[in-house]
């Protein structure tokens, strides 16, 4: 194609080449874009299994421990799984968090708007017979929700990390231990009060996993069969799904639910 | 019996010296049928002369009457007070400039970022007047309509979170009118050209994905298809090369 010529906007066909700084810019951008959003998607699938094989302590130790064993031997999967999701969860952290403004004023501008439209649901008065259709708005805040959980998951998942790494590796310091998951190990963990830990991490995991997700859904496949609208119908399946399953375990793995569907 | 509306309404008029932004309020008695935009002119009739807002078409066609109202960017013409509590509130739209009361100047930007994707068709052939004009599917006809039934109203930058802390944003207008032409045949802009105007922090890669804008628009344009459609195609540009 020849440039184009037009006397009011010269520069409106400029074709500046791979190597210019604008398109240098435009791949930067994208391969950004790609990165937060594949390393979240990972990082989704990733906690579907973890809290699906989690919640196997609700049919007891020994299916916990079975379970465990065949993740480690004979290939060991849950090492590997470790250091790769360790990985990508501080990669996910900073291509992720290069989207919230980093002033206190703007977030609070961002906020604030997002508030306002979400109440403007309850400080309307619209039947169904209404001339135009304003739709509830509750997105934005689901946002500003998944940053707060971001960085509940980012300092709870980055000490979790940490004491699985130990887990799987070591024995712990414990004699008579295998290094390894162990159905004893976890449950003593957890019923000796850091339940309150992993209840926190699991519900902030499980709301800033659904959003992600739905927003991923939306922004890459609105305009396929797969719409907003059943993207949001998956949002509320992960989230609630989820969190009763979540919770479950964690009062499964605190003690009291342990082998409760046995 | 009709009800008695309470209007509050944010005023400032920034050309007059020692004037603050205040609210104040005004009382109506409600008619049937009665619109937002309609209560505004009869209280400019009757009780405030230098109301200031703006009206061209009162039919929801020029977006020239939107403003937030009880807290949500919306098209003062198409709202009827039977929608809204006895209270209502109206502020300017944010994000744009404020000229004086309920009056912003949504013009200056819409004509910045016109300029800015350089929103008419690029071509190289020469217009015939006397040529039948060019055939195109009906799908990409139906695509370009629907993008072209921006009234430029500003409600999605607006209720645009991310517009309002990054102004370089080009919003779901922007993006919209991205889409007009990515569909259009007729553009003979090349898959660099696009990128480069597209695939940036201030292009689709700017949208977070809040969504207010596919919810607040009164014209229930397809802005989310819109945008995903943008963000495959520069994702096939980049991995085409």
């Amino acid at each position: 194609m020849t440039p184009l010529d037009t006397e009011l906007y010269p520069d409106a066909a400029s074709r500046h080449g791979k190597t210019s700084e604008a398109y240098q810019i435009a791949r930067k951008a994208l391969r950004d874009e790609w990165i937060s959003g594949l390393t979240g998607a990972v990082l989704a699938a990733f906690i579907w299994f973890h809290l699906l094989f989690e919640s196997s302590i609700l049919f007891g130790r020994s299916v916990y421990d079975r379970l465990a064993l065949l993740l480690e031997h004979p290939l060991p999967l849950a090492h590997i799984t470790l250091i790769v999701v360790g990985i990508v969860f501080f990669v996910h952290f900073i291509w992720a968090s290069r989207k919230i403004p980093g002033k206190l004023r703007e977030r609070k501008k961002m906020l604030e708007l997002g508030v306002s439209i979400k109440q403007a649901a309850g400080r309307w008065e619209q039947d169904t017979k209404s001339d135009i259709s304003l739709r509830k708005h509750f997105e934005t805040s689901l946002w500003i929700w998944q940053v707060r959980t971001g960085m509940a998951v980012l300092a709870a998942g980055a000490f979790h990390l940490i004491l699985i790494t130990w887990n799987v590796f070591t024995d712990m310091g414990i004699v008579g231990q295998n290094p390894g998951i162990s159905a004893d190990i976890a449950v003593s963990r957890v019923a000796s009060g850091l339940w309150i830990l992993y209840a926190v991490l699991m519900a902030a995991v499980v709301f800033h996993m659904a959003i992600g997700v739905y927003r991923l859904l939306v922004k890459w496949f609105a305009d396929t069969w797969f719409v907003r609208k059943y993207a949001r119908v998956f949002y509320h399946f992960l989230l609630w799904f989820f969190l009763i399953l979540g919770t479950a375990t964690t009062i499964g793995l605190a003690g009291p639910w342990e082998g409760i569907l046995v | 019996m009709g009800r008695t509306l309470t209007f509050k309404i944010f005023r400032y008029n920034p050309t007059k010296d020692n004037d603050q932004p205040h609210i104040e309020a005004y009382r109506l008695e409600e008619i049937p049928r009665l619109n937002v935009f309609s209560a505004l002119n009869m209280i400019r009739e009757q009780q405030a002369p230098d109301l200031m807002y703006d009206f061209v078409c009162r039919a929801g066609i020029c977006g020239s009457c939107a403003m937030m109202i009880n807290g949500r960017p919306t098209l003062a013409c198409r709202t009827l007070t039977s929608d809204l509590p006895d209270t209502i509130e109206l502020f300017p739209l944010p994000f744009f400039k404020l000229l004086g009361d309920l009056s912003v100047d949504t013009g200056v930007w819409f004509r910045e970022m016109g300029e800015r994707l350089e929103s008419w068709i690029h071509t190289q052939k020469q217009f015939d007047p006397e040529a039948q004009e060019e055939r195109m599917d009906n799908a990409t006809a139906n695509k370009i309509y629907e993008s072209e039934r921006c009234i430029e109203c500003g409600c999605c930058i607006a209720g645009c979170a991310t517009a309002q802390v990054y102004p370089d944003f080009l919003g779901a207008a922007g993006l919209n009118r991205i889409g007009r032409f990515l569909f259009d045949p007729r553009d003979e802009r090349g898959d660099q050209e696009w990128f480069e105007l597209v695939s940036t922090d201030e292009g689709v890669f700017g949208c977070l994905g809040m969504m207010a804008c596919d919810d607040v628009c009164p014209k229930d344009l397809p802005l989310l298809e819109v945008f995903a459609y943008i963000r495959r195609k520069v994702s096939g540009m980049a991995l085409a090369k």
